[in-house]
Parts: structure tokens; sequence; C-alpha cells
């Protein structure tokens, strides 16, 4: 593939760091828009055919060389992180695609209220942006990632029509909603990044093996490697892997001149370009920046607000599972794409606590998943044993709690003092507490999810009241806002301190909402990417 | 201890009766963090339970469940690999009516989506916040 533009001495137009969700996304419309673009990730292109969902080991796989905890999967490309002072450890993937690899794909959009939650409700912050300005680049997400729902939720605002039908509920599912029906409450089926049709270049209609959480074996699953990917490789990006950043290099005037990183080949290497975009995720890009310091940026790079790496938001989750009495064959479809309720997602101060939650249903698995506990305990072991395994399997569904975390400047994302990863790089560490609003939140939740799974006929409810590997959705380190002193990149994802250093992962969210954040993320940095090619022709070599 | 964890049932005998260790050995090493934490936990529950096999049930029981609460991570080790491979197995399969099949490439099936399940859902009026 033949660069665009390309500087005799190798300068890119724009370098992005990481090939996840937005960095892909970033990526491609960029490329598509003539911008000499270059990728440096330090994972690698995956092989969906060689997903360990079709392997003998899957159980196994599932939770060591797949877990989606870089803690427990320890592969090289991982770096450790320290989560020794969190109650929540993190969730990504390292790799072409970032965590879409390993993500379940349930993708609610913000509600026009997730970008006012100051105005609204007197805490945290209003986001520089509304739903309205963000809701033709979510429409385009939509159609690149491949969205399968249907309209007229009466949660949400009135939108575009998905690009397939909802995927199917399954008996478990039409089980669980009753429940809700007859309680009253909303459910509504899931926003999904996965075919419930043929869509996109050659991705199949999923086939309902049930583990989407492992990578999609049959391209099913949206994942960026399989969609923005192609796209801007198509348009003349490069991307590399095995790429590990070290730092962004910057000059005298403490402008962004490109990346220190380390090759494939553990060579120290150095790729200049007119603009830096950081795609690293929440956690990835904070731990950069604070490592990028110089005389201009002595606090890390584009710090002055003190920001970087603060006001750390998970969206905390509580898990409460019900046994029903029948079979219901669990382990068929996506795991946790079945239906979501949001009936108490707005704010209602009567509940004693501010915003709100979405129940998102969630599937369960084959025996040895079972066993092992799944989304509660584990099957004790000795007597007893096979009776209640016998009882749980094909019988347990689970109500996941996403409640919205409010942003505290306690709540970090700093440098280890000593731990680094394997090239001698400070590794991150997070400082995390959860807000008395945030537990009143969950306990709220638990309550209902209780009533619920009973309306639905469960029994033996389990509680998971905070699940501990829970960190998927890594939001709020590099904030988003119009004051240089209270955030580190304005409405555009562009760096207040740095003019050609931008951040388009979920570090720049002022706030969390109650829902998964991807298709959010990808919308804002599209939106970002839209701005530069309308405002920054300058950055073109 | 495979046979007090998973005890016997119908037709089949208690795990440590049914020949799991090879393939217990053989996929703990499938991950070198897993295999170090796994050899770590069967080297300190032998030492400390050096006449592990001439005690009675209920003792070995005890000494299990001493092991699980005084080093928790070693214990669940031990319990996650053995459910996964107990449960990896044909004969169990075959008495829990379980394919065994691997998710892909195979899947499964499902009954397309049905629109009429939203009759209910369709008559309730908007409810989200609306922003000035």
């Amino acid at each position: 593939m033949t660069n665009k533009n390309t500087s005799t001495d190798g300068t890119v137009d724009v370098l992005v760091i990481g090939a996840g969700a937005s960095g892909g996304a970033a990526t491609a419309w960029l490329a598509e828009a003539g911008f000499n673009v270059k990728c440096l990730e330090q994972g690698y292109w995956q092989d969906p055919s060689k997903y360990a969902s079709a392997s003998k080991d899957y159980e196994f796989e599932m939770l060591t060389n797949w877990a989606p905890d870089p803690n427990k999967r320890q592969r090289d490309e991982d770096y450790p992180v320290n989560d020794s002072n969190s109650p929540v450890t993190p969730v990504m993937f390292n790799g072409v695609g970032g965590s879409t690899i390993l993500w379940t794909a349930h993708t609610p959009r913000f509600h026009p209220s997730d970008f006012r939650v100051k105005t609204l409700d007197g805490v945290a912050d209003d986001w520089p942006i509304t739903y309205e300005e963000l809701e033709e680049f979510y429409d385009l997400n939509d159609e690149i990632m491949g969205c399968s729902g249907i309209n007229g939720d009466p949660a949400n605002p009135p939108r575009s029509p998905r690009q397939m039908p909802p995927l199917p509920l399954g008996k478990d599912g039409r089980k669980l909603i009753s429940g809700f029906e007859k309680l009253g409450w909303h459910w509504w089926p899931s926003d999904s990044y996965i075919n419930s049709q043929r869509y996109g270049e050659g991705r199949d209609a999923c086939n309902f093996c049930g583990h989407n959480h492992m990578g999609c074996y049959q391209r099913a699953k949206s994942s960026t490697d399989l969609t923005y990917w192609p796209r801007a490789l198509r348009s003349g990006a490069t991307i590399e892997t095995g790429a590990r950043v070290r730092r962004i290099t910057i000059d005298e005037s403490g402008r962004a001149t490109g990346a220190d990183y380390i090759d494939s080949k553990g060579n120290e290497q150095h790729q200049s370009a007119h603009a830096v975009i950081m795609a690293a995720n929440g956690i990835g890009t904070p731990r950069l920046l604070l490592n990028s310091t110089s005389d201009a940026h002595p606090t890390g790079l584009s710090n002055s607000s003190g920001l970087v790496g603060k006001n750390l938001m998970f969206h905390p989750f509580a898990m409460i599972s019900g046994t029903f009495p029948e079979k219901m064959k669990t382990w068929q479809g996506p795991l946790g794409n079945i239906a979501m309720s949001q009936e108490f997602y707005e704010t209602d101060k009567s509940r004693g606590f501010v915003r709100g939650y979405t129940y998102q249903f969630q599937r369960s698995l084959g025996p040895a998943w079972i066993a092992n506990g799944g989304f509660r305990n584990a099957v004790p072991w000795g007597e007893g044993h096979h009776e209640e395994l016998e009882k749980r399997l094909g019988s347990v569904m689970a109500m996941a709690v996403i409640g919205e975390d409010l942003p505290e400047e306690h709540n970090t994302v700093d440098l280890d003092p000593e731990l680094t990863d394997s090239d001698g790089i400070p590794a991150p560490r997070l400082n995390y507490t959860l807000s008395k609003n945030s537990r009143d939140q969950l306990d709220h939740a638990i309550g209902n999810a209780k009533k619920a799974l009973e309306a639905a006929g469960a029994s033996d409810i389990f509680v998971d009241p905070m699940m501990r590997q829970s960190g998927w959705h890594l939001m709020g380190t590099a904030r988003m806002g119009d004051d240089p002193s209270s955030s580190v990149v304005d409405k555009w994802g562009q760096a207040h301190d740095v003019d050609n250093l931008f951040i388009v992962d979920g570090s720049v969210f002022v706030t969390g909402a109650a829902v998964n954040p991807t298709p959010t993320i990808q919308a804002l940095a599209l939106r970002t990417a839209d701005y530069i090619v309308s405002n920054r022709q300058d950055l073109k070599g | 201890m495979l046979n007090r964890l998973i005890p016997a049932v119908d037709e089949l005998p208690p795990a440590g009766h049914m020949g799991l260790i090879d393939e217990i050995v053989r996929l703990s090493g499938q991950q070198a963090r897993f295999q170090g934490i796994f050899e770590s936990a069967v080297n300190t529950f032998t030492t400390e339970n050096t006449d592990f096999s001439s005690r009675s049930g209920s003792e070995q029981d005890d000494a299990i469940q001493q092991f699980e609460s005084g080093h928790p991570e070693l214990f669940n080790s031990i319990l996650t690999i053995s459910y996964i491979v107990y449960y990896k197995d044909d004969r169990v399969h075959k008495r829990l009516g379980w394919s065994g099949k691997t998710p892909q490439p195979d899947g499964n099936e499902m009954e397309p989506w049905d629109d009429s399940v939203l009759d209910a859902m369709r008559t309730r009026k908007p409810f989200w916040r609306r922003v000035e």
C-alpha cells in the first residue's frame, strides 16, 4: 500500500496511537479524506478462525489466554495494571480492534440528558456538546459497524432505522422479560453491533454460539479490525503492530512531533508526525501522557489543568442472577445481547440518589462455566455438587446493572512508582473508590432486579453487589470542556495545551451515562476526525 | 483430593478415578501464569497434608476446607481446572445430555425475532428526559 504524500523523512500527517474502537474510526475517516495516517498498535492482528470458541480447550482459554483482564491474560503485548487500590479490575484487549475483539457489542446510545448532568441534576459537569451535535456521527458509526435493533424505544429519542432487525430473544430472554412486563417496567431489545443478518464485508450472521465475549469466529460481531480497518487500509493508511509507544515527543515550542516506540523486534524507533491522536483507552492514554513529561509539560503532556489521569470513571456493575424452574438452553445466543431496561435511567431524586442505571440482561453458559460460578458463586464441591449443577444448568439468567459513576478527582490513573511493563515503561496504577451515590444506586438496582427476577419466576437469587472484574468502561481521565483550567481537551477533542494533539477515546468523557460507552466513543472519534478534515488541512504535509 | 471435590454420581465414579490427571496437567500448562499458581497450589496442599490419603472422608473434607479458606487463590486454581476437565469429559456429557461440541463452528439455532413481543411496550409513552 502506497502512502499518500509521504514526507521524504517518513513524517506522516497524523499518527494514531491505538487501533481499537476509536483509533480505527479516526484513522479510516482521515485516510479517506486524503490524510497520510499511520497507527501504532502494541498488539497484533487477530485471526477469527483461531478464536478459542472453536477450540476444545475453550473453557480454559476463556479464563487465561483470552481472559478480558490483562493481568490474568499476560500476553507479551499486554502491560500490567496495578489495581490493588481499586475494587474494580481493568478489562481491555491489546490488538488491532482493541477491546472490540472481546466486547459483547451491546451498544445503546447516551441519552440527551447525559450531556447536561450539571444543568439538570446539579452535579458533575455539562458536556460542551449535545446529543444532537453527535447524532449524525452515531448514525454513521451504526452504518459502518452494523447495528441490530429496532425503532420505537420509549426510553430513548427517535433515531434513524437500524441496519438489521434485533437478535432473537430466545425462550430465556422472553422469560426474563415477562418479569418486567408483569411489573409494568420498561424493556427493549438490545441495540447490538452483532449481525442478525449478513452485513458488512465478508461478515455472516450470528450463529448464536453464546461465546461472543471471546472473539467472533463468524465475524458476525463487529470489531474495528473487520469494519474500519479495511476501509482505512484501502485508503492508504498504514498500521504497525507490535509497536509499543513509550512517549509522545514534542519540540521546543511544546507541540507534538510524533512518538518514541519499541518495535516488534525490540528496537527503539521514532515516528514523526504533524499531529498525534491518542486512542489508547481511558487507562492507556493518561498513562502515555503522564509519561511524556518535558520542560514545556513538566507534569505530563497537555496537563496544565492537572486533570490528566483524574476523574476516572467506571460503570460500577452489580450482577443479580436467579434460577428458573425450567430448562431454557441459556447457552444459545449472544451472552449479553438480549434486552435492556432503562426504567430507572433518568434521575428521580425521591430515590435518594442522582442519575440512574440500565439493566443489561445476561445468559448463562455450559456446565464448566456453571460449575465455576459464571456470574455467581462456584457450585459447591463435594456432597450436593451434582444436584446444584444440574439445577443451574440451562436455568440461570442474570441482570447486569450499569450504574452511572460520577466524576471525582480522587479517582485516578497515575504512574506506578515501581511496576513497569516488559519494556520498562511505568505501568498505570488505578486509585478508585465507589461513591455513596453509586453505592445507593447499585443497592436500589439490586432491590428492583430481585423483584423482576421473582416476577419472572426465578428463585435462589444471588447478588454480586459489585463485580470486581468489571472495568470494561474506562472514562474521564482527559476530560472534555471549554475551560482549559478544568479540562484537558476542547469540544473537538483537541488538547488545550497542544494544538496538534487530539484524544478520541473514553478519556474525554465528562460524565459516563449509564450505558456501554463504545458507540459514543466512536461517534466522538468520527466527529474529531471530521473536525480535523474540515479545519486542520494545515496538518497535511 | 479430586474424589472429594467431585464425588461419584449415578454410573460415574468420583473424579479422581476417571483418569483426568493427565488432562489437568496438560491443560494447566497452556498458560504460564495459571500453571505457576496451580503448581504452587498442588505443592502447598501436598506439603500441608502429607497424610491426606490415609485420612477418612470427613477428615479429608476438613483439610480441603482449611486449604480453601487459608489459600483461596491457590485452592481456586485447583477447583477451576478440576471442574473444567471434568466437564470436558464425554462420560459426563453423556450423563448430562450435553452435546459437548465446541461453540464454533456449528453454533446453535434460535427462533428469529418476532415483532409482536413489543406489542405491550409500544403502547408506552416516551419517557426519556427532554433537554431544552
